[in-house]
């Protein structure tokens, strides 16, 4: 045989084919590769073989028993049967046994229809069943979380749901209790994280209708859907997902494989997240302001206003955020219609403060996801990367499990700490800090192989700022040495750092480390949606489609061409800029599209000199957000769901969407609102399809393709010596009260979820989280109602007290909105846990 | 038969005799008939009895205690040769309680001009809830008022639809 030490195979027999595999492949997957039906209850390909549910028999030759061939590695000149006539009994025993306990409950359950149990005994099953004694009875129907039902009676103990949540998820959500006859499945009584964020695909892997989703509850059978391939579009990884639609309602969301973004999983925000798109709240007329209120219009009578208004800004007056919520396709035709009447005052950014220059601090992932999967170090540098990216999450721990190191740098422990090596939990708004003095060691030690940066870092002392950022200096020695063994390296900031008090401090010093180190990718993890595709499509003031720069002659000619027009190479305002200058009565136009600045604009003191100043408000959007509410004309848009098109994701990866349902009579694609607008301004925007649109895209874009990520450009500020002194100056000072830390729930994402029932009960109540230090001095305990006092605002929130923050320091919902700013905060009881209603 | 072609005499004339006599056999079949009871009856006036297996226009019907028996599960939907059934199932409360178990049909409508009576439906259900009755006077004016909900389907009081409310399924 063909047996070379570097890629041994085995030659093996199945029911008389002979195959030849790679060594240490199972029996299982040997027969399914010459396409021969095991049948499985335990074994999940994602997980290692248990062999907990002997569903999966075979016969081998020269072997006493039977055998689970989803734990029998194949070895050479192995005879298998998989129809002999003991295999065939022993089947039958397995179903038989498995069902003496089993309800006959298909047509009342969920799963029925698409079950793996239903499927396995029509086929494998002995037809009839020996036991005529009374079931075993449980409680039906039990709410194990807001969005999981457990039907304890249903469950054949494949420990596929526990399994997953130990090696995929590693949230340990459910567990098995008790033993032999009582043993069942049940969420372990002392949770601290908080409810799991990956349990939508324990319902879809559970073999039967044991877990289903309480969302989907009873909604529709398996043959009533009517399934659309599409792509999530709430985080910002682009999961693939199928819509599953009954007579024009959305009934729920399953996932689709896709090895190089989601593999088979999806996050709960996918999985429940869908009936905003069904929500009696949408928005349906166009309204339109008269005095202090909005009222119903028709399209014609707010498309002319929005157009007179549009034309008489003209170029330099007129600014439009968003992106996030649009499809690739909508954000190039925005950009074109700005683009076309010379205004380049355009930005996809609607929530942050800082908008650095795009090309160098451009959001996005240098590489791709997958490049996380041949990491040897990821370092998390305020990036709490379960809460904001959850699927992504699942990569990495991936990649941890086969050996890659863990590292973060973060104001809060994270909830995936137990798997990292190394957690510094900083002074709010010291990450910068902390990672110049991580590369002065590293470049110490690396010695003679030290990049030039390392020049720059010389005389730091790498103990002072350690301990001004309070963190040890021996873990960041450790730290070190530990980066340096294990490259490359995969850098990842986010929101946490990112919407600090200096984020541009944190980039400059991450790109040192990653300098020293010698190389990795630098990913800038933040934005939801589309958000860093819609930059690539043309959402941003400082770059042309397609992140050219502005002068480039090449991509000027390119839009030239597509266009029929002159394009003037110039910049214009981000987000900021455009408040500034809304606020200063420079810009008398603003369109808002699936943005909601209102509410997410970190600095809301900002947004509201911005709305008091600007000429004129439009709001495209599903809901009446709060954004929408200040609007002058606001246009009912229609839901991802509703449309085609293609969005892109925090890799800038260009995917598919597929329209699930029909759209909401009265509301409109955002694509047919531009083109209606920028025809009655004179620029008309004629395309027959969508299609025609990302063809005219991918002719402009060089790099732009169907399933690929757009290479976004790779960072290459460098840090000089004055940037160090600047980074060493800014760092807040460390205050005598307590430090509000802004933090992300990926439970509450705005408008979409909170329109999802069993979200909303998941992010349960908005909590500050408080060190056990402080909450005793405050005289505070876990769950009471407390006030939250800072900068002469205050907030009622419910306390939690854990040490997964540092003393001094109180982790807050990112919607008190604390303008990047490090306040000092007290804590004051209102009411003790339990006496809320 | 082509007797000319055929040419032969005496054959024509023994088939004319076998002929005549089938004439004759089976004017005296109508002759018996006179005399007896006539099959058709004086409709509506006079009311037919169908036969006990008669299928006819479809009942929901209800446990003794008033409970519906449909689960709502759609095996008569997904059964159904022409697509006649439509149902819409929720989860019962501990206020509103529908039937036993979890689940009843909240919606639940047939429409009446596509069903072929062919009795699928009833053979489908898991608990007996749907029977086709014996009722065949279904003609009406409008296609709407063919689609029967729930109200028209329903049986009124537990037996009504003639189903025992006290037999297993
Ligand atoms: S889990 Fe499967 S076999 Fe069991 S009741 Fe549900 S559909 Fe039937
Ligand atoms: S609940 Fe489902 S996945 Fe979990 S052990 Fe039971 S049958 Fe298996
Ligand atoms: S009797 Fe036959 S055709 Fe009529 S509803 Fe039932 S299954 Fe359908
Ligand atoms: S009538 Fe019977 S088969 Fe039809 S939905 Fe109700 S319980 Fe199911
Ligand atoms: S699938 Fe092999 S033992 Fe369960």
């Amino acid at each position: 045989m063909s047996q070379t030490p570097a890629n041994p195979t085995v030659t093996l027999t199945i029911d008389g084919h002979a195959i030849t595999v790679p060594k240490g492949t199972t029996v299982y997957h040997a027969a399914k590769q010459l396409g021969i039906e095991v049948p499985i209850f335990c074994y999940h390909d994602r997980m290692p073989p248990l062999g907990a549910c002997r569903m999966c028999f075979v016969k081998v030759e020269k072997m006493p028993r039977l055998q689970t061939s989803c734990t029998l590695e194949a070895t050479e000149g192995m005879v298998v049967e998989t129809e002999s006539p003991d295999v065939v009994e022993a089947r039958q025993g397995v179903l038989e046994f498995l069902l003496i306990n089993h309800p006959l409950d298909c047509p009342i359950c969920d799963k029925g229809g698409e079950c793996p149990l239903q499927d396995n005994t029509f086929k494998y099953g002995p037809g009839a069943s020996q036991y005529v004694e009374p079931k075993r009875h449980f409680m039906k129907a039990i709410p194990l979380s807001p969005v999981l039902t457990l039907d304890r009676e249903r469950c054949i103990m494949c420990w596929r749901c526990t399994r997953f949540g130990e090696v995929i998820a590693g949230d340990h959500a459910l567990k098995g209790h008790e033993r032999g006859f009582a043993t069942h499945i049940d969420i372990p009584p002392i949770t601290m994280e908080g409810p799991s964020k990956f349990i939508g695909n324990t319902i879809e892997i559970c073999p039967v209708g044991a877990l289903t989703s309480s969302a989907y509850r009873f909604r529709s059978r398996p043959w009533d859907n009517l399934g659309t391939p599409s792509v999530c579009t709430h985080c910002g990884v682009g999961c693939a997902i199928r819509y599953d639609a009954r007579g024009g309602e959305i009934t729920r969301v399953r996932s689709r494989e896709n090895a190089e973004v989601n593999d088979v999983w999806t996050c709960d925000v996918g999985f429940f997240g869908y009936d905003y798109v069904n929500s009696q709240d949408r928005l349906s007329r166009p309204l339109v302001r008269r005095g202090d209120t909005l009222v119903e219009t028709s399209w014609d009578e707010a498309l002319n206003l929005v157009a007179t208004r549009l034309r008489d800004a003209g170029g330099d007056h007129a600014g439009a955020i968003g992106g996030e919520r649009l499809t690739l396709e909508e954000s190039y035709l925005l950009s074109r219609l700005y683009r076309s009447l010379g205004s380049a005052n355009l930005d996809y950014r609607a929530d942050s403060l800082a908008a650095p220059d795009t090309r160098d601090w451009g959001w996005g992932t240098e590489g791709t996801m997958a490049d996380l999967d041949r990491a040897g170090a990821i370092v998390l540098i305020g990036c709490d990367l379960i809460e904001e990216y959850p699927v992504v999450w699942l990569r990495a721990k991936r990649a941890l499990d086969r050996g890659a190191l863990g590292f973060a740098i973060a104001p809060k422990r994270l909830e995936i700490d137990r798997y990292l090596r190394h957690n510094a939990v900083v002074r709010y708004g010291h990450e910068a800090l902390v990672l110049l003095a991580l590369s002065k060691l590293v470049a110490e030690a690396r010695g003679a192989e030290a990049p030039v940066e390392a020049a720059a870092l010389v005389d730091l002392d790498a103990a002072a700022l350690a301990s001004r950022a309070g963190v040890s200096i021996e873990a960041l020695r450790a730290a070190a040495r530990d980066l340096i063994a294990h490259p490359p390296a995969s850098f990842h900031v986010g929101r946490l750092a990112l919407d600090g008090p200096d984020p541009r401090a944190v980039l400059l010093a991450a790109n040192t480390l990653r300098a020293v180190c010698g190389g990795g990718a630098l990913s800038i993890l933040r934005g939801r949606g589309s958000a860093a595709a819609a930059a690539v499509a043309g959402m941003v003031p400082d770059a042309l489609p397609g992140l050219a720069p502005t002068d480039d002659a090449a991509a000027l000619g390119r839009l030239r061409t597509a266009w029929g027009r002159d394009i003037a190479a110039k910049k214009g305002l981000d987000t900021p800029g455009m408040l500034g200058a809304a606020a200063a009565g420079e810009l008398s136009f603003l369109l808002v599209a699936g943005a909601d600045p209102a509410a997410d604009y970190p600095d809301a003191e900002a947004w509201r000199l911005a709305r008091a100043g600007v000429g004129f408000l439009v709001v495209q959007d599903v809901f009446l957000t709060e954004t929408a509410k200040q609007a002058d004309v606001v246009l009912p848009a229609l839901t991802h769901a509703e449309k085609n098109g293609t969005v892109g994701s925090i890799e800038a990866r260009v995917q598919r969407i597929g329209q699930a349902r029909p759209g909401l009579d009265g509301a409109r694609a955002d694509a047919t609102i531009l083109q209606a607008i920028a025809t009655r301004v004179g620029v008309p925007l004629m395309y027959g399809s969508v299609h025609e649109i990302f063809e005219e895209m991918t002719t402009v874009i060089p790099g732009l393709a169907e399933g690929l990520a757009f290479p976004l450009p790779r960072r290459t500020a460098r840090v000089e010596r004055e940037a160090i002194e600047t980074i060493l100056a800014s760092a807040p000072a460390s205050g005598g009260g307590a430090t509000l830390v802004p933090v992300t729930s990926l439970f509450r994402l705005g408008e979409m979820t909170k329109r999802s029932p069993g979200l909303a009960r998941l992010a349960g109540r908005p909590t500050a989280t408080v060190h056990p230090l402080d909450a005793a001095r405050w005289g505070i305990a876990n769950g009471d109602e407390v006030e939250v006092a800072f900068d002469g605002r205050t907030a009622r929130l419910f306390a939690r007290v854990t040490d997964e923050t540092r003393e001094g320091q109180i982790l807050v919902p990112r919607s008190l909105r604390l303008g990047g700013r490090a306040h000092d905060g007290t804590v004051r009881r209102l009411a003790p846990a339990g006496t809320w209603a | 038969m082509n007797l000319k072609k055929n040419g032969n005499g005496g054959r024509t004339v023994q088939r004319a005799l076998i002929e005549g006599a089938a004439i004759l056999k089976g004017m005296g079949v109508t002759f018996r008939h006179l005399f007896r009871k006539p099959v058709t009856i004086k409709y509506p006036e006079q009311r037919p009895a169908v036969a006990a297996r008669f299928k006819g226009r479809h009942w929901l019907t209800l446990y003794p205690d008033g409970d519906e028996r449909c689960v709502g599960c759609e095996l008569c939907v997904i059964v159904c040769p022409s697509q006649a059934i439509y149902v819409k199932a929720a989860e019962n409360t501990e206020e509103k309680r529908v039937s036993k178990g979890e689940r009843y049909a909240e919606d639940f409508q047939i429409n009446m001009l596509r069903c072929i009576f062919c009795g699928f439906c009833e053979e489908a259900c898991p608990t007996g809830a749907i029977v086709l009755g014996r009722d065949f006077e279904l003609a009406d004016y409008s296609r709407q008022s063919l689609i029967y909900g729930k109200p028209m389907l329903q049986e009124p009081y537990p037996g009504a639809s003639g189903r025992d409310p006290h037999s297993e399924v």
